[in-house]
Parts: structure tokens; C-alpha cells; sequence
């Protein structure tokens, strides 16, 4: 599905809004600012799928959008894995930064994960007046681009390019620098997009 | 779209659903549920590689590499073309992880894409010398045509072993 140039700008609001309450509460874990970047949508055909996301380590907390959809795409808190020991030994209390992930590590990336989505897709649904909610968490910490190609593999609705939709969310003080990125089956980027431009329409 | 290319050396990077055949290194990154499939001829030192994202095709012509029942096919017949005989070649796989448990489950792409890879192979006749599948590991396959049809596969910890 191509996107107008009004639907991208309509699109990247809804991002702005969502991030910034994902932000919100990234600040209030960390005790500490953080910024986030302007959203970008990016079309990305999978052949390139490498260019933009590589094979480099990562943690990626991974829900599905379900609620009034039932099957609507995933949304995934992505963060580099040095980036992640940054953050859990920050809300741990931790200093050792050369150490692999334990099962504490990976309780506290889930926990951040489902709190951040939530607080986007709360955002967003108060917005649409549209409700997506987020299934139980999935962890990956591996190479990014084998999480996300099995991602697209098994969205519904097969696809030759897909529309990668992100924020970067950063705390400076504690060199953490991580992505919201959401990955929408077509259906519901389509709803999504209909819902914007009728709020638009009405104002 | 990947035009095989013989004259460069330089490092193919092949993309989801992609494919080279020649003698110059190829590499493919980052498979998960996907496979990276080797052809080699030991005799013409000639190779194919394709980065495999689903099992079959439902009759979809765009992109072959993509579909592991489009796939071999193909990479047969470019190899055809460059006058390598199906009898000589040795076939290599890896990849096919399920790197989600939670969603993975019912669905399961990377085994169902093992298996008709698997398939599509046993079905030409094509032998399968070795191959790294499954478990919940993504990974990252270079393949040497030039220095005797060398695969490595290297994983996200820096782990690389030779199939």
C-alpha cells in the first residue's frame, strides 16, 4: 500500500503521540530525560530489508496488535544489545557492562517492553478511538534482521515491501538508545489510515 | 534483479528472496525462519546461493527465490545455463530457526521451509551434503565458489563453524 503525502504526515503524528508517552515512561524507569526523534515511515523492499535492519546483536521485545483486531501486525520495542545492558543494570543497579543476559535481564527488557507499548497503543487508541492491544510479549536477543525477517514471514497478508514505521527513543545520560518500530499487517494500516483522515476531515 | 555476474569479486550480498550464481563470494545475513540454500559444482567451480522466505508459492511467478518450491528450480536452470551438470552439484542449508517461541509455534515457518527444501532437493535428485537448521538462532552464511564451494555460517555470538 503506498501512502500520500498527507497520510504519511497524519501517520507520523499518531507516532509522535504514542512515542511520546512510550518516552514518558522510559524517563520515569530511568529516572532520567529522555528525547525522541521525529518518526520515520519508511517503504522498505524485503530484498533490502538488510540495509536498513542488519545482522548486528539485538534485543527485540515483540507483541502482536490484537483488541479490535484480531490479528493486526506487531509492534517491537527494539534495543542494541549493549544498549540493553545499559539499561537493565540502570534500573538493577548494576555496573557490570561486559556480561551475559541472565534471566533477570530478560524479566526486566519484558517488563520495559510491555510498558512502553502500552502507553504507546493507550495513546494511540485514545487518539483513534480505535483500540489495539498488545499480545503477551515475545523476547528475542539475537541478530535483528533473523527476528524481523520471521516476523514478516508470518504476517497474514504476504508482502513484497513493508512499511517499517519507527521512533528512536534516547537517554543520553545512560548512552541508551532504542526504536518503537511497528510492523502493521496492510488491513490495518489501511484502517489506521481511514480512521486519520476522517478525524481530519472533521476538524 | 539479481543478474548473475562473473566478472566482480567483490561480496554479493543477497537479500530476502534473492539469488547470484557465478564464481564470486556470496554472503546472506541475518536468517531467521528463512533458508540460505548453496548449490556448488565442485567440477566448474561454479556456485548459486538464494535466500528463501516461505515454503511454497501458490503459483505467484514474481520473485522465485522467495519460495523454496520456485527456488530450486530456477537456481538449476541458471546453473544449467552456465553449464553445470545437476549431477555434480552438492547443495547446502541453512537458517530455518523459529526465533519467536510464543508466535512461532503454531505457525512454525522455518520447519515447514526446511522440509520443502528438503523436498524440492530430494525430488531432483540433488544431494544434500550438510546443513545448520532449527533451534532459535539467527544466522549469517558466506559461501566461497572460488575456494572450493566454502560455507560458513557464523551466529549473533561470533560463533562461525563450516558446513
Amino acid at each position: 500500500m503506498k501512502l500520500s503525502a498527507v497520510q504519511a504526515d497524519a501517520i507520523q503524528e499518531l507516532g509522535n503521540i504514542g512515542a511520546a508517552h512510550a518516552a514518558t515512561t522510559l524517563s520515569q524507569m530511568l529516572s532520567s530525560t529522555v528525547s525522541m526523534s521525529v518518526p520515520a515511515i519508511k517503504a522498505v523492499d524485503l530484498a533490502e530489508l538488510g540495509n536498513h535492519i542488519g545482522d548486528e546483536s539485538a534485543a527485540m521485545v515483540v507483541f502482536e496488535l490484537q483488541g479490535e483486531i484480531q490479528h493486526g501486525g506487531y509492534i517491537i520495542f527494539y534495543i542494541t544489545r549493549e544498549s540493553a545492558i545499559r539499561l537493565t543494570n540502570t534500573m538493577l543497579g548494576m555496573t557490570d557492562t561486559d556480561r551475559d543476559f541472565n534471566e533477570m535481564d530478560q524479566s526486566a527488557l519484558l517488563e520495559v517492553g510491555n510498558i512502553m507499548v502500552s502507553a504507546f497503543l493507550d495513546a494511540t487508541a485514545e487518539l483513534l478511538g480505535f483500540i489495539m492491544l498488545p499480545s503477551p510479549p515475545a523476547l528475542s536477543i539475537d541478530m535483528a534482521h533473523a527476528a524481523m525477517e520471521s516476523l514478516i514471514a508470518q504476517l497474514g497478508e504476504e508482502v513484497d515491501e513493508v512499511l517499517l514505521f519507527s521512533t528512536e527513543l534516547i537517554c543520553e545520560e545512560h548512552k541508551i538508545d532504542s526504536d518503537i518500530i511497528m510492523l502493521p499487517e496492510v488491513s490495518t494500516l489501511k484502517r489506521i489510515t481511514d480512521l486519520l483522515e476522517e478525524m481530519m476531515k472533521a476538524t | 534483479m539479481a543478474e548473475p555476474n562473473s566478472q566482480t569479486q567483490t561480496t554479493a550480498m543477497i537479500g530476502i528472496g534473492e539469488y547470484r550464481v557465478g564464481t564470486f563470494p556470496m554472503m546472506t545475513i541475518g536468517l531467521g525462519s528463512c533458508i540460505g540454500l548453496t548449490l556448488y559444482d565442485p567440477l566448474k567451480k561454479t556456485g548459486a546461493m538464494v535466500h528463501i522466505m516461505l515454503p511454497d508459492s501458490g503459483g505467484r511467478t514474481e520473485r522465485p527465490g522467495k519460495y523454496a518450491d520456485t527456488a530450486i528450480p530456477l537456481l538449476l536452470k541458471e546453473l544449467d545455463a552456465l553449464g553445470c551438470s545437476k549431477r555434480s552439484l552438492v547443495a547446502k542449508i541453512a537458517g530455518g530457526a523459529c526465533m519467536f517461541e510464543y508466535f512461532g509455534t503454531n505457525l512454525n515457518i522455518g520447519e515447514r521451509n526446511t522440509d520443502k527444501v528438503r523436498i524440492g532437493l530430494k525430488e531432483q535428485g540433488i544431494k544434500l551434503s550438510s546443513e545448520d537448521v532449527g533451534g532459535k538462532v539467527g544466522r549469517t552464511v558466506t559461501f566461497l565458489p572460488g575456494s572450493g564451494g566454502k560455507v560458513s555460517v557464523r551466529r549473533a555470538d561470533g560463533v562461525t563453524t563450516e558446513l
